[in-house]
């Protein structure tokens, strides 16, 4: 028996030691960074001297992108979880033959680059794309006036990019729905919304917590929608900000200091979300 | 010339199909890379702590081996160089070298950002230790920097001597190396002004750009500093590689005014392209290389040199400290060098050839290819080019982060 | 909804998928508070005729009626109809008190709490209230079915296949329970298995269905005893079905089973053709040596040979060989085992049994109809 007892623990090595090395390591070094001394360069190197204020900088110079990118995620997460339940709901329970196919309809846009989906919408949204001429005829938009570098731009390719992340846990867990529970519910007196709000949606809610967090976390993190489809104003998210200190500005402590503020608000925002959703208590 | 991350494999694509790829990302734009970036450059920076120390440790061409060894390896960034029409893989320039020098070429297209090569070679070249590269190809500030940090090797003039008898003139001084010691470009382009005729009239200058009640919010500018930056000094009479805070300051406020205005939509990498070509923006600054390939589809894309001046940047090769074949990597620079050469290589790329004579040589392939003023441009447009200046690191990271700032963050 | 109640009637119901006739025509009576069972093998229509009276099905053609209303076209959720799914269908991410709640707090009923505690002690499941249903045996989840349909006090509960997934102990206990819970609460029960004894156990009256139609419709010893088809014959129970020719017709109705006379009461003769299979129940043949003359005044009587014996507990069975019969028609007799058989195995054997017990149906008919075991190979 005790022989035995150090399997568990070899089992675990590999992801333990990937962990270590490819998380873990980056971590440690990231929140290094993230407390030198600012005045350092790349090229004259950095000294460390528990520069905590890189964090307060961080925060008070940057914190409308933060609240700009929670909200834009949030928003496209609502979206995408609109858009994407009758979706998987109807691959999942009434698609029959065609469940496959349309599975990989809505896996489909995973075959092409997240860069070239999100150049593509520049041509949908463009100026003069018939779908802005069309806002223009029935006066949603202004005359001259514009989709592409707006805020809605990029809550609108936030949404489409990270659709797919939403339907496939939507249906996953819709497509566990014995559709004998729906029928039961009918036989008990449910009219189909009753029955689906009743039995459906319940059972289903482990795809919703799952699809919103797949959603939201890279959503706010996001920087290429807002880098493609956006403009200047009002469209600047915390991960251009950190992409441009990164890359342009050189200016790593910041950076990182940055990364830290946005992966700990994240930590905070998607532990308070599943405790209020309850997830161990479905099902 | 584009980075490839992203995109399908280039072995797989037509010329055709290649071109329209690359049209959408070329060579100097960082989104398409930006996750790895962002990850290499910041191990890179990680393992930077301490070391403030890095100059004045080279230890130069003693390790020559050129003579006894044969042989040579070259950084280069992708699709930089002509290929064969129907294998990528054969390049028939370099070929054309090994046969003519005896020197086998070992060509590696590594580089494909700047500060996530810098992360591959600094702790060696702090070091004083060898790369394993002969050749490096670096656009103008990182070679600059790596001037600055003296990781480089003087050339033997001796061994270069088409480079002294054929570099174009408006590139002979860059005020970060002006007498051409330690760096050669390899190819160069243009930052101006591209605007799209078929839904504007010219755009000339600047200020028009800044300020033509037309044009709001369909202007873009580049997100690369040196070259909107440079750009708006020159439309104020200042000079990019000369340059001081309150001229800084004041281009600064310049650009901020016409964003506040609602004039500039945003500021890109590459990918203005595809908007400028569907008429979403209606002039912006560009590069020349991007609007080559926009042209081939549109000739009412139009590029202007503007009067006041525009940028010129260089990609250039530099010769690492302690590279074990100098010599050798002086023949390659020395052979490329030839106007015969450049004029093959300037029919596959895009980009400017720094190359006198070659114009003529190239009128020989393609008469086209030497008309084209975006890769063989006359001297009187190069005498109104500028490069811009080598900043020392504190200088950088003050403009860069002013400019972010105007950016949005 | 309160007003549609009385006796269930199916009349000339019908269900097509396709060209498939899943229900063909058929007319059922049931009455208010009896026990009904729909019994036949899978694929006889019986689901998709319990489905029908639930709404979960829309019927071809045909009308379902309760008492004068025709419900054929009402939803589920207007229907005075519940149902125990088969395998139960509970809702996992409820405990049992709101899974029997369900259909209450649907309707608004008021006192949910005072009707729930009766129904969850009525099927003794009082102290497993707040218990999610995975955390039930399936015994307990097959009451938890049981009283959140029956707690609606619908006009007609449907049982579909409801002890299927239960051990034999447990359905035997099942059924027992389950009757008495009818007859407790007196509503009508409509009951679909493939399980001949326990629709036996249970029903007051059943529907043998096959392919579609009802087969025959009687009480359960109605059925057993004197079954009007083959099909019917092999399925409930097992019978001996020989090749006969009518020679004569009177009060009984005399056979002739190759060259051996046989006697039929006419009234258990379900054909007027000539050709007809000649059946008897195993158990109600008697077996002896064939010197032994004790049941010679039963009146039908053959000689023939034990072929094989099994002691099988309760009974010993034999097949018999009859001279001059087809190589199929053997004849097997259940002998039960009040004393030690006198017969062995190769023994020359007499056997008798009463015309009474005897049956005979259209020889048109497949002679291995129903029969389970034939059917399968």
């Amino acid at each position: 028996m005790t022989s035995k007892k150090w399997v568990p623990y070899l089992l675990l090595a590999p992801g333990a030691l990937w962990l270590a090395i490819f998380f873990l390591t980056p971590m440690f070094n990231l929140g290094a960074t993230s407390l030198y001394d600012p005045s350092g360069s790349l090229e004259s190197g950095y000294v460390m001297n528990g520069h905590v204020g890189n964090y307060a900088d961080a925060l008070s110079e940057y914190w409308p992108q933060f609240l700009r990118s929670f909200t834009f995620a949030a928003i496209a997460t609502v979206l995408a979880l609109v858009i994407a339940y009758p979706l998987a709901y109807a691959i999942a329970l009434k698609a029959g033959k065609w469940k496959n196919i349309l599975l990989v309809l809505v896996i489909a846009p995973f075959f092409t680059s997240f860069l070239l989906r999100t150049l593509a919408w520049t041509a949908i949204l463009g100026d003069n794309s018939s779908f802005v001429h069309f806002l223009q005829n029935i006066h949603i938009l202004p005359e001259g006036g514009r989709i592409l570098a707006t805020p809605f731009a990029v809550v609108m390719g936030l949404t489409y990019n990270f659709l797919p992340f939403m339907t496939l846990p939507l249906f996953t867990s819709l497509e566990k729905v014995d559709s004998r529970l729906i029928e039961a519910a009918g036989d008990l007196y449910s009219k189909p919304f009753t029955g689906f709000r009743r039995v459906v949606l319940p059972l289903s809610m482990p795809g919703v917590v799952a699809g919103t967090l797949l959603t939201f976390i890279p959503a706010s993190g996001d920087y290429i929608n807002a880098q493609l489809l956006g403009g200047i104003k009002n469209t600047t998210m915390i991960g251009n900000v950190i992409d441009r200190a990164f890359l342009e500005r050189g200016a790593y402590p910041t950076a990182a200091a940055l990364s830290f503020v946005l992966m700990a608000a994240i930590v905070i925002l998607v532990a308070s979300y599943v405790k209020r959703a309850g997830t161990d208590e479905l099902v | 010339m584009s980075e490839e991350k992203n995109l399908p494999p280039v072995e797989s694509l037509t010329p055709e199909m290649r071109k329209v790829i690359s049209s959408q990302v070329t060579r100097r734009g960082v989104i398409a890379g930006a996750g790895a970036v962002g990850l290499a450059a910041f191990l890179a920076a990680c393992g930077t702590k301490g070391t403030a120390d890095t100059k004045g440790s080279a230890a130069p061409a003693s390790a020559d081996q050129s003579d006894s060894d044969k042989s040579l390896n070259v950084s280069n960034w992708p699709l930089y160089v002509d290929v064969d029409e129907n294998d990528e893989s054969i390049r028939p320039s370099v070929i054309a070298f090994t046969a003519a020098t005896g020197i086998k070429v070992a060509y590696t297209e590594d580089v494909s950002d700047n500060n996530v090569f810098f992360g591959k070679v600094r702790n060696q070249l702090a070091a004083g230790q060898d790369t394993g590269r002969d050749i490096m190809v670096l656009t103008d500030w990182m070679a600059a920097k790596m001037i600055r940090l003296g990781w480089v090797q003087k050339f033997d003039k001796a061994n270069v001597p088409n480079v002294e008898a054929h570099l174009r003139a408006a590139l002979k001084t860059p005020s970060w190396d002006p007498t051409r010691d330690y760096s050669a470009p390899w190819q160069s382009g243009f930052g101006g002004i591209a605007y799209n005729g078929d839904v504007t009239k010219p755009v000339m200058t600047i200020d028009e750009l800044f300020t033509r009640p037309d044009l709001k919010g369909k202007v873009t500018c580049l997100s690369e500093m040196r070259d909107t930056m440079g750009l708006v000094l020159l439309s104020m009479g200042k000079d990019p590689a000369v340059f001081n805070q309150a001229d800084f300051d004041a281009a600064i406020e310049k650009i901020q005014k016409a964003v506040d205005s609602g004039q500039i939509r945003k500021f890109t990498g590459n990918e203005y392209a595809p908007d400028l070509a569907k008429g979403n923006i209606a002039a912006c600054v560009a590069w020349s290389g991007d609007v080559i390939q926009l042209q081939a589809k549109n000739d009412k894309i139009k590029y202007v040199i503007p009067d006041a001046g525009a940028m010129l940047w260089s990609d250039n090769m530099e010769i690492p400290n302690n590279a074990k074949h100098k010599k050798n990597a002086e023949a390659w620079i020395n052979y490329y060098y030839d106007p015969k050469v450049a004029a093959q290589v300037a029919a596959y790329v895009n980009y400017i050839c720094p190359v006198d004579g070659a114009q003529e040589e190239a009128a020989k392939i393609d008469p086209a290819l030497a008309n084209n003023p975006l890769i063989f441009p006359d001297a009187a447009t190069l005498a109104k080019a500028h490069i811009f200046a080598g900043l020392d690191e504190a200088t950088e990271k003050k403009c860069q982060d002013a400019f972010a700032k105007v950016m949005g963050g | 909804m309160d007003q549609i109640a009385g006796d269930l009637r199916l009349v000339s119901l019908r269900k097509e998928f396709g060209d498939f006739v899943a229900v063909d025509d058929i007319d059922i009576l049931i009455p208010k508070g009896s026990f009904f069972a729909l019994l036949g093998p899978s694929g006889c229509g019986k689901t998709t005729t319990l489905r029908m009276v639930a709404g979960l099905e829309l019927p071809t053609a045909g009308q379902i009626l309760i008492g004068d209303h025709d419900i054929a076209s009402l939803k589920p959720y207007n229907r005075p109809v519940n149902t125990v799914f088969q395998s139960y269908a509970l809702f996992p991410h409820l405990d049992i008190y709101e899974n029997v709640a369900f259909g209450l707090r649907r309707r608004g009923v008021k006192d949910v709490a005072t009707q729930v505690e009766a129904m969850l002690s009525l099927v003794e499941l009082d102290a497993f209230a707040r218990r999610k249903p995975s955390q039930l045996s399936g015994g307990q989840q097959q009451r938890v079915a049981l009283a959140r349909a029956l707690i609606n006090r619908p006009e007609v509960l449907l049982l579909d296949e409801p002890l299927g997934a239960l051990d034999l102990k447990l359905r035997r206990q099942m059924q027992l329970e389950l009757k008495r819970i009818q007859t407790e609460v007196g509503i009508t029960f409509v009951h679909v298995t493939h399980d001949q004894e326990e629709a036996m156990t249970m029903a007051d009256t059943i529907a043998v269905m096959n392919q579609g139609k009802v087969e025959q419709l009687g009480s359960p010893m109605d059925l057993y005893e004197n079954p009007k088809t083959t099909f019917v014959a092999n399925f409930l129970g097992q019978s001996n079905l020989l090749t006969g020719e009518v020679m004569d017709r009177g009060d009984f109705v005399g056979v002739k089973v190759w060259g051996n006379h046989i006697k039929i009461p006419a009234s258990r003769v379900a054909t007027t053709n000539a050709k007809v299979w000649v059946g008897v129940r195993p158990e109600k043949i008697y077996i002896s040596a064939e010197s032994n003359h004790a049941h010679d005044h039963l009146g039908n009587q053959l000689i023939g040979t034990v072929l094989e014996r099994s002691y099988i507990g309760v009974s010993t069975q034999f097949i018999v060989e009859i001279p001059g019969f087809l190589h199929d028609e053997k004849i097997m007799v259940f002998e039960q085992n009040v004393d030690a058989s006198e017969v062995m195995a190769g023994d020359q054997v007499r056997i008798s049994w009463d015309p009474a017990h005897t049956f005979a149906l259209d020889a048109k008919q497949d002679a291995y109809a129903g029969d389970v075991l034939a059917e399968a190979e």
